[in-house]
């Protein structure tokens, strides 16, 4: 039967999504920071943080597109009861993103927006396993006072990927997120790789 | 054609628990047993409601109303019951969307007889009641026909 892969989501649909937006808020003007997530259980392979993320950006006026490793019916009868968000096929027509570290090529097809419309361009919600442990990088841009390391598990070819797709004004703004923790990135950061300098 | 009637009936009850509104917390005690959880909180919002006048125009927007919705899973069978009732009770909506499971469940006759018939019956009584009291001032213009 259809209904019994639904979970509860938030307790307090309107409280917590409004706590989960600031949060995100905080982590998109202060790129490179950790903030903690604690609001609702994982969803299958979807983490606190990301299903915490998906209950509070989507609803009926947002497309989704799921990466294959989120593909699972639990996650779209969830995200269809409790966001009622359209899912869409091709990452190009998506507004929200979700995909893990090992789908870079992802991010060359989303939607980054046109310079008069830059805020038509789709955010991307990477799932990774940790936020702390990876090669280090030396984030810079708004938001930064001087500079921020951040060692995110992520290879170089995702870091020069990003680059491309960032055209300022258009571009992907993104979030991390790994477990319970969330980490912002927005358009006008900056990452250098180490092993550049 | 099994689906087909256990579709019916369920719309039936359904009705009959969304036109039920405060006449559900007369159940309330007997639901005291059951472990549930909430899938989806009780919540209000507004529907819109059509009508045409005299049943024969084109269909209108009268206004909004209220509606409560409620989602709940029974532990013990898992079990999901839904409500949607009018008004602004989220009491009446948890109670809608339990009997809902309730009447999905192997008691379904016994709920059935015990709360749905009752309750269907009120209703009938009440609108019956209604279209008497309205029958009682129509007008038939019979004196106004023109001709000679």
């Amino acid at each position: 039967m259809q209904a019994d892969s639904l979970v509860p989501a938030f307790s307090d649909p309107v409280v917590d999504s409004q706590r989960v937006f600031r949060v995100l808020l905080k982590a998109l003007s202060e790129p490179g920071l950790i903030h903690e997530v604690d609001f609702v259980d994982s969803l299958g392979p979807l983490d606190e943080a990301a299903y915490a993320l998906a209950l509070t950006l989507l609803d009926s006026s947002t497309t989704v597109w799921l990466s294959p490793n989120f593909e699972s019916s639990l996650i779209r009868q969830n995200l269809t009861f409790h966001c009622g968000c359209r899912f869409v096929a091709e990452p190009e027509q998506a507004m929200f993103a979700f995909l893990t570290a090992d789908e870079v090529q992802v991010l060359r097809r989303l939607n980054i927006g046109t310079d008069r419309d830059p805020e038509f361009s789709a955010t991307a919600i990477v799932q990774l396993n940790t936020l702390e442990t990876g090669e280090e990088t030396v984030w810079t841009g708004p938001g930064i006072e001087y500079s921020r390391d951040v060692g995110l598990p992520l290879s170089t070819a995702f870091w020069a990927l990003r680059e491309q797709v960032n055209l300022f004004p258009r571009g992907v703004d993104l979030f991390f997120v790994a477990q319970k923790q969330v980490m912002g990135m927005s358009r006008t950061t900056q990452v250098q790789t180490k092993r550049e300098d | 054609m099994t689906v087909q009637s256990s579709m019916t009936q369920r719309q039936e009850w359904m009705q009959v628990l969304a036109h039920a509104g405060d006449d559900l917390q007369q159940f309330e005690e007997q639901l005291a047993g059951f472990d549930y959880r909430y899938i989806r909180i009780p919540e209000t919002g507004m529907v819109m409601a059509r009508g045409r006048t005299g049943g024969t125009g084109q269909a209108f927007n009268v206004g909004e109303v209220t509606v409560t919705r409620c989602v709940v899973r029974l532990n013990d069978s898992g079990t999901t019951g839904y409500s949607y009732v009018l008004g602004r009770s989220l009491r009446n909506a948890s109670i809608a969307a339990l009997m809902d499971a309730l009447l999905q469940g192997p008691d379904s006759a016994n709920w059935f007889d015990a709360v749905i018939v009752p309750l269907q019956q009120q209703q009938q009584q009440r609108r019956a009641q209604r279209e008497r009291e309205v029958a009682g001032s129509k007008v038939d213009f019979f004196t106004m026909v023109r001709g000679d």
